[in-house]
């Protein structure tokens, strides 16, 4: 099993979620974190004056799917999530060797 | 306002030898999706279990194979899409993992849909930040 932890804007998280639902993925997690990649947060003008804001709001959505659906759900967030502006995001793909549904005890892919 | 400047990394306690007896256990971190209610009861029964350091908590939303919650307000139902969780993050040596998933399991388990999951993920390095120690005494 692998977790799909995908960085995105937050206006982009209701289009993404419709998408895997599409793919039948049954389960996601949503937080809400700050961040900033290789641009270091953006440029804003105040009076004049230059500043830089280091951390934007982003929305981590995680979602743990099979080993054979990674490519599908990479591909699906790829396409949904995009702008093609700096800021849109990242993908992290973790390896999870094992898992358990809490009412069940239920482990392994079942779990899912 | 002074530019983002990643500095180079400093050699953190030169002396310290970076392996010892314990290091080269496999270690995992244990994540957990939780109602927020069943906070408390996790952590006591983590706590007793005694093989955990600490533990993070980080509010989140998330819904399963059930697609979220219906509710009532006023005789009309609506549907909660993402349903307010906990994610308790655990790191722990490889051996202990089955402990602490029978541990969350019978404080967390209600029976009812939305109980949460429990996600096991490899960790391949941790450090304690105060000493620099690494692995398995970093926990």
């Amino acid at each position: 099993m692998k977790l799909i932890s995908c960085i995105i804007r937050p206006d982009k998280l209701d289009v993404v979620v419709d998408a895997l639902d599409k793919q039948h993925v049954v389960g996601m997690t949503v937080t809400d974190v700050r961040g900033f990649g290789r641009q270091k947060g953006q440029v804003e003008h105040y009076r004049g004056g230059e500043y830089t804001i280091r951390f934007i709001p982003k929305v981590r959505l995680d979602v743990v799917v099979q080993d054979q659906d990674v490519e599908t759900i990479l591909t699906t967030v790829g396409k949904v999530a995009k702008t093609g502006n700096v800021g849109d995001g990242k993908v992290f793909v973790i390896d999870v060797p094992n898992a358990m549904r809490i009412r069940t005890g239920e482990k392994g892919t079942s779990a899912l | 306002m002074k530019d983002f400047v990643v500095e180079k990394p400093v050699d953190l306690l030169p002396g310290l030898p970076e392996f010892n007896g314990r290091e080269n256990r496999a270690m995992s971190l244990v994540w957990c999706i939780i109602r927020p209610e069943s906070l408390e009861p996790v952590k006591q029964a983590l706590t007793e279990v005694e093989l955990i350091g600490g533990m993070t908590i980080t509010d989140v939303r998330g819904f399963g194979r059930q697609k979220g919650s219906t509710e009532h307000y006023r005789g009309e139902p609506y549907t909660i899409r993402f349903v307010p969780k906990v994610r308790l993050e655990v790191a722990v040596a490889s051996e202990d993992v089955n402990t602490v998933m029978t541990a969350v399991h019978r404080s967390a388990c209600t029976g009812q849909v939305g109980d949460g999951k429990v996600f096991v993920l490899n960790l391949p390095t941790t450090m304690r930040i105060r000493t620099g120690e690494r692995g398995v005494g970093a926990l």
